[in-house]
């Protein structure tokens, strides 16, 4: 993996500016520690092998274009090709955006090896940004970060988000690639006392290896709600952490996946119950046809003395032809008291009665199959909100099936 | 309407129906009584074309059509309509969304233009109504935590919406109670027009009371062993189906 680490975080090439020394820093510890293989646990469903078939070259992707319009009235920011170009002449009232203070990157800490994409992240970023929604927002702030068809190279954006005390927000991902480079995302969110957040993921992927790192901090009262539509591409690697660091706080996770041949997906989340009176509550979906690859890793840890904590975690999964395969792990580990964690895990096929039944009523073949997985992929979107929101995930994942 | 000759159906190695014959005319409603495992469900099943069910001979028309090769949502558009022993549940799929789905499916198949929704939707509340059922069904996922007798009616509401020419009817009426009965009764005869046919699987002669079949035949083993008016359903209640051995043997 050494010529991986030479292609992909060559020395000489380390820009010097004010964040210089953080990604120096960064970039010793990922040479000492290396990426990770199929014999580090977080990655034994998902090799990185790919990365090092590709050379990827250096320097900033071209721009894709303006993102997908979205059905509902939206602030837009638009990362485009990855960076933020053109930082918006106008923000909404209630959100200031700006470059992240260096200091703030100066004890992070990734781990070993299973956290060598973070790592690199912060040893190769261009652009650091801190998001910070200050008031309410009276609608939906749209990230979109899209990518062109003719990208080749690697961009690490950075993106630190601050919800302050007591502000509400819906905060949609719209995630677009159409090239075949790599995209490596670092995102810290950070939810003040009684803020409120309704976090959407929409990602829809070619050829472009997509990691991204999500790490949420969720304070007193505070409620973190994410819904992932997880439409897939050639190799995705999602974490997703959520940190309950005090009473009161809430954290959700509703996600589907559907995935086709050639491409492979990885959620990996955590839960973990920093304190006692934290809640949490996860339902995640795959939907695996084709060669498709599926992998949900569903951690809930409840810390000692975090008594009087409550969690379910469920994932369903959808194999729809013989050679897809979904690999889940839900874990949980429980250290406290007065605690009620539940959780399911199946791995099913479509119903081959359900689908004579729905034939019986005249539906042919194909549109039959395309209402059973719909009714299969449907029900972790149905809480999404506002309701223009939740329709237009519903939409969106109604046009691929 | 629909004419069965001699109809043998195999699942796996069995045979199940071992040479059936049945002729069903127009506005015509025939029961099909039985003991349990005589096969009523597996003709149910042939008809609609259940895969697993092979007919390995003799044949089934209807409106001179050869079922055998036809898929189920052929039959379904061509006007046949099965309304299941079991209804499935369907997880996630809204109950209005489906039947609307599955008449505008029918309706293009057979060159017609989609149904007005404000249509649909009258025809669909017209229909729970007198079956007596909670329109908040319609919102709900398709048979998912439907009482048993929901259940049975949903299928009824189905037939009402999809308006077929020839319905059969499953056991509709088992596990209903005899309001429910009589409601499902209603909604069956709601549809005789003198040209829709009805086939209805019953084991019990009470759902007869209130349909007045034209014809009432004997299921068992595989085969009609006796075919007669409405006293031959009075004279199962009362005998049961022990006198079908007596009548084989003489
Ligand atoms: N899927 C199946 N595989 C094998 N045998 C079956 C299957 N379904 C039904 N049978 C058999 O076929 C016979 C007739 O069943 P069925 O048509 O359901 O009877 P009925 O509806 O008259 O009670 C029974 O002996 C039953 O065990
Ligand atoms: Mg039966």
């Amino acid at each position: 993996m050494s010529a991986l680490l030479e292609q992909l975080a060559p020395e000489a090439a380390l820009a010097e500016d004010r964040y210089a020394d953080i990604r120096r820093r960064a970039h010793q510890r990922l040479m000492q520690h290396g990426f990770p293989d199929l014999k580090t646990e977080a990655w034994k469903y998902t090799s990185l092998r790919l990365l090092e078939k590709r050379e990827l070259g250096s320097g900033q992707g071209e721009s894709a274009g303006a993102p997908e319009a979205l059905p509902f009235a939206a602030d837009v920011i638009h990362f485009d090709g990855g960076v933020l170009r053109n930082p918006p002449a106008e923000l909404p009232t209630g959100v200031r955006l700006e470059p992240l203070d260096p200091a703030e990157l100066v004890n992070v800490d990734y781990g070993d090896r299973a956290g060598a994409m973070a790592w690199l992240n912060l040893a190769r970023f261009e652009q650091a940004w801190r998001l910070v929604i200050e008031s309410t927002l009276e609608r939906p702030l749209v990230l979109a970060l899209t990518m062109p068809a003719g990208f080749a190279t690697a961009v690490h954006p950075r993106l630190r988000i601050d919800v302050a005390t007591g502000a509400e927000a819906v905060l949609i991902e719209q995630q677009h690639d159409e090239g075949a480079g790599l995209v490596n995302i670092v995102e810290d969110i950070e939810l003040q006392r009684g803020a409120r957040l309704r976090h959407v993921i929409h990602r829809r992927n070619a050829e472009s290896i997509w990691v991204q790192r999500t790490r949420v901090s969720v304070s007193a009262d505070a409620d973190y709600r994410c819904h992932a539509l997880e439409l897939a591409g050639r190799l995705v690697r999602q974490d997703l952490a959520v940190h309950l660091l005090e009473q009161g706080a809430n954290g959700e996770i509703d996600g589907v996946a559907f995935i086709d041949s050639g491409q492979h997906v990885d959620w990996h989340t955590a839960i973990d119950h920093e304190v006692g009176h934290t809640t949490s509550r996860e339902a995640f979906r795959i939907m695996a046809d084709g060669s498709g690859v599926g992998v949900f890793n569903g951690r809930i840890h409840i810390q000692r003395g975090a008594d009087d904590s409550h969690s379910d975690l469920n994932t369903a999964n959808l194999l729809l032809s013989d050679k897809a395969r979904i690999n889940i792990k839900p874990e949980l580990e429980i250290y406290a008291e007065e605690v009620t964690a539940s959780h399911g895990a199946t791995i099913g096929q479509l119903e081959d009665s359900a689908l004579f039944y729905l034939r019986t009523r005249g539906l042919p073949t194909e549109d039959a199959m395309a209402l059973l997985k719909f009714g299969f992929a449907a029900a972790p979107l149905e809480t999404a909100e506002p309701e223009v929101v939740r329709n237009w995930l519903i939409e969106e994942l109604q046009a691929v099936l | 309407m629909l004419k069965i000759n001699n109809l043998h159906v195999v699942i796996g190695d069995e045979e199940i129906l071992k040479g059936l014959d049945l002729e069903i005319g127009p506005g015509e409603l025939h029961a099909i009584m039985g003991p349990n495992g005589s096969g009523k469900s597996t003709l149910g099943y042939a008809l609609a074309g259940r895969d697993g069910y092979e007919v390995t001979d003799g044949s089934m028309e209807f409106e001179g059509e050869d079922l055998a090769e036809m898929e189920p949502e052929e039959r379904a558009a061509a006007g046949l309509f099965l309304a299941f022993q079991y209804p499935v549940e369907i997880p996630g799929v809204n109950n209005a969304y489906f039947l609307r789905s599955a008449l505008n499916a029918q309706r293009k198949a057979r060159g017609e233009e989609e149904v007005d929704s404000m249509n649909f939707l009258k025809t669909v509340r017209a229909s729970l109504k007198s079956l007596k059922m909670d329109e908040a069904l319609l919102k709900r996922a398709v048979n998912e935590g439907f009482s048993g007798g929901e259940k049975k009616r949903n299928e009824i509401v189905q037939m009402a919406v999809l308006q077929p020419k020839l319905a059969v009817l499953d056991e509709t009426d088992s596990g209903l109670d005899i309001d429910a009965l009589k409601l499902v009764a209603e909604g069956i005869n709601a549809q005789r027009d003198g040209k829709r046919s009805f086939l209805v699987i019953t084991h019990y002669q009470r759902l007869l009371d209130y349909l007045t079949p034209d014809r009432v035949h004997v299921l068992s083993d595989g085969r009609i062993v006796e075919s007669g008016g409405e006293e031959l359903a009075e004279r199962l209640e009362a005998e049961g189906y022990a006198f079908l051995e007596e009548t084989s043997e003489a």
